[in-house]
């Protein structure tokens, strides 16, 4: 298991990184003595460290670089500044990346992912993927697989986003709004129409897998993924 | 030297009439010899254009320093002072030049403080706004959506403050470089996404191959994010279109941004660049401040790009930015 030191001021900022770090399958501690944040990296040999820059008494490039001289573990700045020059300065004072508050979930959890990769190799053994399972379907986020019972479909990469938000909130509505959200990316965004589209061939994969009348639609709302595929048999 | 005789002028004028004034005493008296007068006349001219002369030589420098204008506050600070005169006025002139600068310092400082108080401020409040964001995260209930997007508006608002607090001392936050126009836009987008979708409207991209122009990315962006949640708060009905286009006009990249909302009417399309200018549209839509096309505007300017605005109401309005 990776450890992981969160060195922030505010403290409710560390409650919701820990809580939901922590549901990665992440162990993790914070610093509450900025006077003495050196001893407790030492004491807690974390693998990765989460770093603000203005912290009480010292920056955070004065801890960067204090961490430095003792570890190679990989630093991870977030910070509310944004300018170009803030982000030159936490790299030349030896942090791995930077991070822009305020910041999603998915982008923390996305960069720590890719500098443990980075440091220790890959982190299969330690954890493996991201998966999500709902009564006995199990969705594998990393490798875009969707099985039950033995049975593995491949998804799209736009399909596994939508069958993902829908699991994480099974038996709940999903409002189009979020799923739209979700996977609307860089390069690739879906409109109203084309949403539609994908929720048709979900049904149909999930058909495959004999998964019928799970993914209902809700009028006005959204859609909602009911497990009832056990039920069934 | 038209100075000095400007100067001198009622001394000549004076002694002029006092040769006329003389010289009719005398002739009143019954002395008429006019050959006699002429000559004291000439003489004592001579005395005066000797005294001019020397007046002219000393104060020479004085002179052509009056005439000519300053350039800048610290052009008068070279002195050549050679007569009573000019050293007085030059001192005089010193010590106003002085307390007019403490003033300007202190103004100075002042405001830089203030910059400072607001950039540190700006940066205090985000971090509330990072966890508000990420409570809100993962839930999925009309009374979360309504608070993202009051958070979405609170995070623009803090941009533009930013924005406009960075605005004096841009030469010190500027980075230009080579970028790919579509990837800018793309991401500009991407980060709107939650408008786009509450209004249900969808970005249409038509981007030649690669196309790079030389700006700074964060300005840039700024200056995109403003143009497009305009271009999305102004369009009111659903399922319509942002349209991204971009080609080349001679040797300038061209990245027109046309939508299909109110527009602008014709007559308010001159002052749309105007800080605080809101025209009819923002009497008709809340929260116009004026100041996002004003930004954009300076913006643009500062880095060398241009800005055209073209609108047809009820039908849209393009901006064309000119790298």
């Amino acid at each position: 298991m990776f450890k992981i030191l969160i060195i922030e001021d505010d403290k409710q900022l560390i409650h919701l990184l820990e809580k939901h770090l922590n549901k990665f399958g992440f162990q993790t501690q914070s610093v509450d003595d900025f006077a003495k944040v050196r001893t407790q990296f030492e004491q807690y040999e974390p693998h990765l460290v989460l770093l603000d820059v203005n912290l009480p008494k010292f920056d955070g490039y004065y801890w960067c670089r204090q961490i430095r001289s003792i570890s190679i573990c990989p630093i991870l700045f977030i910070s509310a500044r944004d300018s170009k020059m803030d982000q030159v300065m936490a790299l030349e004072n030896g942090a791995d990346d930077y991070i822009t508050k305020p910041f999603d979930y998915e982008i923390v959890i996305a960069k720590i992912n890719s500098q443990l990769r980075r440091a220790y190799g890959s982190y299969a053994n330690a954890h493996n993927g991201r998966t999500t399972t709902v009564e006995g379907l199990t969705l594998d986020v990393e490798r875009l697989s969707l099985s039950l019972d033995g049975q593995e479909i491949e998804l799209s990469h736009t399909e596994a986003k939508i069958v993902d938000e829908l699991m994480k909130k099974a038996e709940r509505v999903v409002s189009r709004d979020r799923l739209l959200e979700k996977i609307w990316d860089d390069q690739a965004f879906v409109d109203d129409n084309t949403l539609n589209v994908y929720i048709t061939r979900v049904r149909k994969k999930l058909a495959s897998l004999h998964i019928i009348d799970a993914l209902q639609t809700i009028r006005g709302q959204g859609y909602r993924l009911m497990p009832n595929w056990r039920k069934n048999e | 030297m038209k100075f000095f005789l400007r100067d001198q002028f009622p001394l000549i004028f004076i002694y002029l009439i006092q040769i006329i004034v003389i010289t009719s005493i005398y002739w009143l008296d019954g002395y008429h010899n006019w050959t006699i007068s002429l000559y004291a006349a000439l003489l004592s001219s001579c005395l005066l254009i000797i005294y001019l002369l020397i007046r002219y030589i000393t104060n020479r420098s004085f002179y052509q320093r009056l005439e000519k204008p300053l350039t800048s506050l610290d052009d008068f600070t070279n002195n050549t002072h050679q007569t009573p005169l000019t050293e007085g006025l030059q001192q005089l002139l010193t010590s106003q030049f002085r307390h007019y600068k403490t003033d300007l310092h202190h103004y100075k400082y002042r405001l830089e403080g203030h910059i400072q108080f607001i950039n540190q401020w700006v940066h205090q409040m985000k971090t509330p706004l990072s966890v508000i964001h990420l409570i809100i995260q993962d839930e999925d209930d009309s009374r979360f959506t309504a608070i993202g997007d009051e958070l979405d508006r609170l995070k623009k608002g803090l941009e533009t403050v930013l924005y406009t607090a960075r605005l004096d001392s841009f030469e010190h936050d500027l980075y230009v470089e080579s970028l790919d126009l579509e990837t800018v836009v793309r991401s500009v987008t991407s980060n709107q996404k939650r408008l786009f979708i509450r209004k249900r409207i969808f970005p249409s991209f038509q981007f030649k191959e690669d196309v790079i122009v030389a700006s700074d990315e964060k300005w840039l962006s700024f200056v995109l994010t403003q143009l497009v949640t305009n271009a999305i708060r102004y369009t009111v009905e659903e399922n319509r279109k942002l349209h991204f286009h971009s080609y080349k006009r001679g040797i300038h990249t061209v990245l027109e941004i046309r939508d299909e909302g109110i527009g602008i009417p014709q007559s308010d399309i001159p002052r749309v660049f105007d800080a605080y200018f809101t025209g009819e549209n923002g009497r008709n839509f809340q929260e116009s401040t004026g100041m996002g096309l004003y930004l954009v505007k300076q913006i643009c300017e500062k880095l060398g790009h241009r800005i055209e605005i073209e609108s047809i109401v009820n039908e849209g309005t393009m901006i064309r930015l000119i790298f």
